[in-house]
């Protein structure tokens, strides 16, 4: 028995056409969808505070929409496609399924990932902050815990055909379908192991092509990856990388469903379009979930200039102190500025270059606490004309900060809801 | 010689963290790295850019090994005034890393163990 799922999304604006292109082969029962990035929810959650209709991933209709002939065929989408508003998203979804004639599709929802007023009741420790929540209270914008499976596998069981979450976890939303496809309790943790190894293989893009995206088989002979036939081989080299995708410890890789031990993972090429992963382990998953803060942190000016030909980069470098010299009475309302050139040591700092490009780019970066500092930097920036280079461009955009902290299972009540379209 | 023309490296962040996992391309270089691409050479290769701890850790199954750094992109992704606030570009400084110093004896020490 094997569970087959495919992978529509691996993170916020992906493409949607291959993934409707996978769900059509009829290969897969099963689409996951990891449409969050670490800062996605806080831009959300500041578009929710705006218009409370909204803070959702504002192409949840466009994706019911293309997947409407996989939907009808019976297949299943589970995706955090809430972002900061999942009910805003079963809006947008229902609203497609019945414009398309798809009236009585059961929609599942899960609430309760919006931690905000538990992180400051308990007030968390934020430890690369040094300091408490309440501490910060002024500057938290939105607070979500990575939630799991659990609610995914109650949701189908109760006959969801699509499943809407916030912050689910990336690899999450293809645990929660495997479990359920192939019946596997969510406390067998080697079995649970396996199930995270596959969607954190698909979740890291594993077996990626620009124009097709993988799915999984899974079962108890572990996991293997592959496409639907036609679009080219999946090389065990390229794919077995994925394993490593945002790993630290290999032993105790943590997610809301499991501690995972990938260490002894293999890879075997089973076909040409084929790899198999065998040997992830899994432990009892955390007591506590992971939470990320974002905090406001004011505003950021990115000014940038060309400069080229003999000496660009000896000129670079006097514009950077004149700059210098001109933020000066500023030092008061600038919380950090670097400046680089790109070229020479954007990228690597001191570590790595040499050699004199033929044309630099001087990069100034500066975070402020307040809109009117950064606008009076910004107007300041535009001195850099001086350094008699072109291409002066100058952009401004919020600084918006996410910090992790921890918050016991128990300070996390999740909710679950399924609503007919 | 470089480290890219041995292994495959790749970089992926988590807040102010970055790990780099080093894909050895063979069994043989796989048992020369685990021996000698040691926490400190690569603290060393990274210098100013890492503030923070380094860590080594293996994936024996998959032989590679994975070095994950602390307080390396500038305060994280969303505050970052770096560049590169991912660190995305941290796998192409790791190719770049000498190991002409890390082969010294390797041909030497494989006579040894031939006379063993």
């Amino acid at each position: 028995m094997s569970a087959a799922i495919g992978s529509g999304s691996i993170g916020e604006g992906d493409r949607i056409g291959p993934g409707v292109a996978l769900a059509e082969s009829g290969l897969v029962r099963y689409m996951g969808f990891d449409c969050l990035a670490e800062r996605t929810l806080a831009l959300a959650e500041a578009r929710r505070v705006e218009d409370e209709a909204t803070g959702q991933d504002e192409r949840m209709g466009e994706f019911v929409e293309r997947y409407l002939g996989f939907l009808g065929s019976g297949g299943k989408m589970v995706g955090n496609f809430g972002a900061a508003n999942p009910d805003a998203a079963v809006a947008d979804a229902v609203t497609a399924l019945r414009g398309a004639g798809l009236s009585g599709t059961p929609v599942g929802v899960v609430r309760g990932d919006d931690v905000i007023d538990a992180v400051l009741e308990h007030d968390v420790y934020l430890p690369e902050r040094g300091c408490t929540a309440r501490a910060e209270k002024a500057r938290i914008v939105s607070a979500h815990a990575y939630i799991g499976a659990d609610t995914i596998v109650h949701l189908l069981d109760e006959g969801a055909r699509l499943v809407i979450g916030g912050r689910i976890a990336d690899a999450s939303v293809f645990v929660g379908p495997i479990c359920h496809e192939l019946g596997w309790a969510l406390d067998d943790w080697d079995r649970v192991a396996v199930a995270t190894l596959a969607g954190h293989l698909l979740e890291g893009g594993a077996g990626r092509t620009l124009d097709a995206y993988p799915m999984a088989v899974v079962s108890d002979d572990g996991v293997e990856i592959t496409r639907q036939p036609g679009t080219g081989p999946v090389p065990v080299d390229s794919v077995k990388r994925a394993v490593a995708h945002e790993v630290h410890d290999p032993a105790t890789y943590l997610t809301p469903d499991v501690v995972a031990d990938f260490t002894d993972v293999v890879a075997t090429q089973a076909a040409p379009d084929r790899v198999r992963f065998t040997g992830a382990r899994g432990a009892p998953k955390p007591e506590s979930y992971k939470v990320l803060v974002a905090l406001d942190l004011g505003w950021k000016l990115v000014a940038e200039i060309s400069l080229g030909g003999h000496g660009c980069v000896d000129r670079a470098r006097a514009t950077e102190g004149l700059m210098r010299r001109f933020l000066e009475p500023f030092a008061s309302d600038i919380d950090e500025m670097r400046f680089d050139i790109h070229g020479v040591n954007a990228l690597f700092g001191a570590q790595h270059g040499g050699g004199t490009p033929a044309d630099v780019r001087l990069r100034m970066a500066v975070r402020c606490p307040s809109r009117e500092a950064v606008d009076a930097v910004t107007f300041e920036a535009n001195q850099m004309w001086l350094s008699g280079g072109g291409g002066l461009t100058r952009t401004v955009e919020r600084a918006i900060g996410v910090t992790p902290a921890l918050l016991p299972r128990t300070h996390v009540p999740l909710e679950t809801e399924v609503v007919v379209a | 010689m470089r480290l890219h023309e041995v292994a495959t490296c790749q970089s992926g962040d988590k807040g102010d963290m970055v790990n780099v996992v080093v894909f050895p391309n063979d069994d043989e270089t796989w048992e020369l790295l685990r021996e000698r691409l040691t926490v400190d050479v690569v603290r060393e290769h990274f210098g100013e850019l890492v503030r923070g701890d380094v860590r080594r850790y293996e994936f024996r199954g998959l032989q590679a090994l994975n070095f994950v750094m602390d307080e390396a992109l500038g305060g994280g992704v969303s505050i970052s005034l770096r560049t590169d606030p991912h660190g995305k570009s941290y796998r192409s400084l790791m190719g770049e890393l000498d190991i002409t110093p890390l082969l010294e004896g390797v041909g030497k020490e494989h006579a040894n163990h031939a006379g063993d």
